[in-house]
């Protein structure tokens, strides 16, 4: 599997799998129109981040570093940081609640959860587990079979599809933000483009690679979509609005029947995991190759404090955040979402000025759609989050 | 005008510079360093006013430190400055940008670049690749330190000396002596390639390229085999010939088993025929057996020499093979028949015959067997070298025990550099 495939398999963690749920089951299948045009959005931003990684051998965080400077560099790390503790909270949250599911406590099971993660990348033995949990991915495609089976009206479900419906509650504004942000998650870039670069991948052999992102952007969103329809399909109808995970699991139930509940937990669980494993680990790297410090996972402490204490640090306040008893597990899986939308302007715009930096790509800057494209995202996302702003303190204002 | 002092680079930029009547004319965009002795020194000063850019060269400042920078001339003598690629510029081509420290054999990045006054001039003289550089940069260095002192302790300065920086960039290249490009021939070969490791592949490829043959040969075999290709396909095969050539043969064997067998063959045409006869003799081997592992580079003498006789061609074929610890002893079949070591041979009265003070117990190991028996026998026996033998008693080659701790523990350069 190419770095574009396993991108895109990690992209489906619990964040996405819960905003997905969430987004079919409270409003149908009127949000299946925005996956259309993120689809699209992901496919354009994430062959241009391969390009780059192709083009310069580099990360984006050494590139913003080298080009922008430390001030920009530093923001944009701290934005990072505090993006990635919500992810991390969200896989932690989304590893409580696949445990709920079963029946087992989550304050048993969050710390054992925490440091075995711990343990497994400090030790080094990660690589191994890593490979299982992207393999049990493929559990995903239960989503599909249980879209098939569910047999939903396919006429609403492409027309909604295809023919944009803005509603202006913050609600509906809240969960396109989360349905862009965990599409597009802004750490992704920095690790499909680090991942690229470090294979050394070379021009001519380009277009593989770009073949490989592209697949992985179609599975994912393929995925992404039959979620929200089954969702759409099996919990809108019956006004089940997904509070607690286990709500979500029944959209299983015409796949699995009685073992919708497990199938679901297990599914949660992985991508709960491998989030877990992945996204502090890749967090820690990036800042401290931005800032010159020692990484490494089999260091030390003191041989490498700041990146330990980043790593371990995440970790450990994500766990505790989730321990408070009555977190709403499942909101704040959503929130995570939201969070990387908000982050991904700055990202997106800073991707950009590289990427058509003649010094830097030479002849393979942007061609001029791509620019229109991630420009308009960018633009669409301040916009909805303008939105937001505005239809959440409006009620307020009329109070 | 004199300059005295030290001043670091982030508390000049950005700084206003006023002149002789103390009215601002601008403020300092960049530093452009040219060429010094013995360090790059400040040429002129960038200054940027209403968005148009002047250039202040040295000798018309007058004070020049943390707090004031005034010139000595208005700003109506001020000629205009054009941005340009040749032109080196503190902030635009060496703030951020990575370099390395010939010293610790790593890579850095420059958070800060200190001046110093020597004769005049403003000396570039270390560069700061700490915690304390980035909270500069940030402007709460002060702040900081105080907070620190509250808990009495203190930042750290992590200073490089400029004299141990290789840069990695072309452009920075022409303004350094000759010096430091020597100092990374100087660094041993594995530390040059766990500083190849470390950056992007085009800058290793340009760090590689000025390497001499010898270092050049000795890093390669330290590099990862995908590295280790890229490298020699973008060399012009004479030059990869010469550099191949120069690595023991069970090293030269193992780049090329990576290599598509036309560019092997190529490469083996140009290289010295006993020494490709022997490459190919070790690539017809498996990868993770004894032979795959083994080197057939090793001194053997007959049993009827004196040990007079065998430090003499000691001395003359030792200059030419790596591994000369054990000396083994065939007979005139060709087949083995014991070892002594150099230890042995110094202790050992000049006419003894070789065949007296051999050891004749022998634990060999047979070229189709796996690796790791042989990294098993050598780590019971404490050896520093294992003949591989046949079943017909011929010696093939010698697995040392140097090969033996990189296949059980790779080092950092040659492993996968995948981190997450």
């Amino acid at each position: 599997m190419g770095p574009g495939i396993i991108t895109a398999n990690i992209d489906n963690d619990a964040s996405g799998i819960t905003t997905y749920s969430v987004a079919g089951a409270r409003f149908g299948y009127t949000l299946l129109w925005t996956l259309l045009p993120t689809t699209v959005a992901l496919v354009v931003i994430q062959e241009m981040i391969a390009r780059m990684g192709v083009v310069t051998g580099k990360g984006l965080s050494d590139l913003i570093r080298e080009n922008y400077g430390i001030k920009a560099a530093f923001f944009m790390m701290l934005g990072l940081l505090v993006a990635n503790f919500g992810n991390t909270v969200a896989n932690l949250a989304g590893w409580a609640a696949s445990m709920e599911i079963l029946g087992l406590s989550k304050y048993v099971m969050v710390p054992v959860g925490a440091i075995a993660i711990w343990m497994l990348v400090t030790k080094g033995s990660y690589r191994f587990v890593e490979k299982i949990l992207l393999l049990a991915c493929l559990l995903y495609f239960g989503y599909v079979i249980s879209g098939f089976m569910s047999k939903p009206d396919w006429t609403p479900v492409l027309k909604s599809a295809v023919i944009p419906q803005m509603r202006w509650d913050s609600e509906y504004i809240m969960l396109s933000i989360a349905i862009i942000g965990t599409t597009i998650t802004p750490w992704m870039q920095f690790y499909l483009q680090s991942s690229i670069a470090e294979k050394g991948i070379k021009k001519e052999d380009y277009a593989a690679s770009r073949l490989d992102v592209v697949i992985g952007c179609l599975i994912t969103d393929v995925i992404s979509f039959f979620i929200i329809v089954t969702c759409g399909a099996l919990l809108f109808p019956n006004g089940i609005r997904i509070n607690e995970a286990a709500e979500a699991a029944l959209a299983l139930k015409p796949l699995a029947g009685e073992y919708a509940y497990l199938i679901f937990a297990i599914c949660l669980a992985n991508a709960s995991l491998l989030g877990a494993i992945i996204v502090p680990l890749a967090t820690a790297y990036y800042i401290c190759e931005a800032m010159g410090w020692e990484a490494g996972v089999n260091k030390s402490f003191k041989e490498a404090p700041q990146f330990m204490w980043i790593y371990t640090l995440t970790i450990a306040l994500a766990s505790a955040v989730i321990m408070i008893p009555g977190a709403p597990l499942v909101f704040l899986m959503v929130l995570s979402a939201v969070v990387n939308g908000l982050l991904l302007p700055f990202v997106l715009i800073y991707a950009l000025l590289l990427v058509n930096n003649k010094k830097l790509m030479g002849d393979y800057v942007n061609p001029k759609s791509y620019n229109y494209i991630s420009w308009g995202t960018i633009l669409a996302i301040m916009l909805l989050t303008g939105f937001l702003i505005v239809t959440t303190i409006a009620p307020l204002g009329s109070l | 005008m004199s300059f005295l002092g030290e001043v670091f680079s982030s508390d000049i930029i950005r700084k206003p510079v006023l002149d002789p009547k103390g009215e601002e004319i601008g403020r300092v965009k960049d530093l452009v360093i040219i060429k010094g002795d013995p360090m790059p020194i400040v040429a002129m000063l960038i200054i940027e006013k209403k968005k148009k850019l002047f250039r202040l060269p040295w000798a018309d400042l007058n004070i020049f430190n943390k707090k004031i920078i005034s010139s000595r001339i208005f700003k109506d003598s001020l000629q205009p400055y054009e941005l340009n690629e040749e032109d080196l510029l503190v902030v635009r081509d060496i703030f951020d940008k990575q370099i390395v420290d010939a010293n610790g054999a790593k890579v850095v990045r420059v958070n800060d670049i200190k001046l110093e006054g020597y004769q005049d001039n403003a000396m570039l003289v270390a560069v700061d690749v700490g915690m304390r550089g980035i909270l500069r940069r940030l402007g709460i260095e002060r702040g900081s330190e105080e907070v620190l002192n509250m808990f009495k302790s203190s930042l750290p300065y992590n200073l490089i000396s400029w004299d141990y920086l290789q840069p990695l960039r072309p452009k920075l290249n022409a303004i350094t002596l000759t010096v430091p490009r020597q100092m990374l021939s100087d660094l041993h070969p594995a530390d040059i390639a766990d500083i190849i490791s470390q950056i992007s592949r085009e800058e290793g490829a340009h760090l590689f390229k000025d390497l001499d043959i010898e270092t050049a040969a000795e890093a390669l075999s330290e590099l990862k085999p995908e590295m280790q290709a890229d490298l020699i396909n973008a060399m012009d095969t004479e030059k990869a010939a010469d550099i191949i050539e120069e690595m023991p043969p069970d090293e030269a064997a193992d780049i090329l088993s990576d290599l598509p067998t036309k560019k092997v063959n190529e490469l083996l045409e140009n290289i010295e025929k006993e020494e490709a006869e022997d490459i190919q003799e070790l690539l017809g081997h498996e990868d993770d057996t004894a032979g795959g592992l083994m080197t057939n580079d090793y001194i053997a003498y007959s049993p009827l020499m004196t040990v007079q006789e065998a430090s003499e061609r000691f001395r003359l074929n030792a200059k030419e093979v790596e591994n000369v610890y054990y000396i083994y002893i065939l007979d005139k079949e060709e087949k083995l028949i014991g070892v002594t070591s150099l230890k042995e041979m110094i202790l050992a009265e000049p006419d003894c015959l070789l065949a007296d003070i051999m050891e004749t117990n022998l634990k060999t190991i047979s070229p189709g067997e796996d690796e790791m028996d042989a990294a098993e026998i050598i780590s019971k026996y404490n050896f520093l070298a294992l003949p591989v033998v046949d079943e017909d008693g011929y010696m093939h080659g010698i697995i040392t025990v140097d090969d033996i701790i990189d296949m059980l523990l790779p080092p950092v350069a040659k492993r996968k550099r995948r981190k997450v």
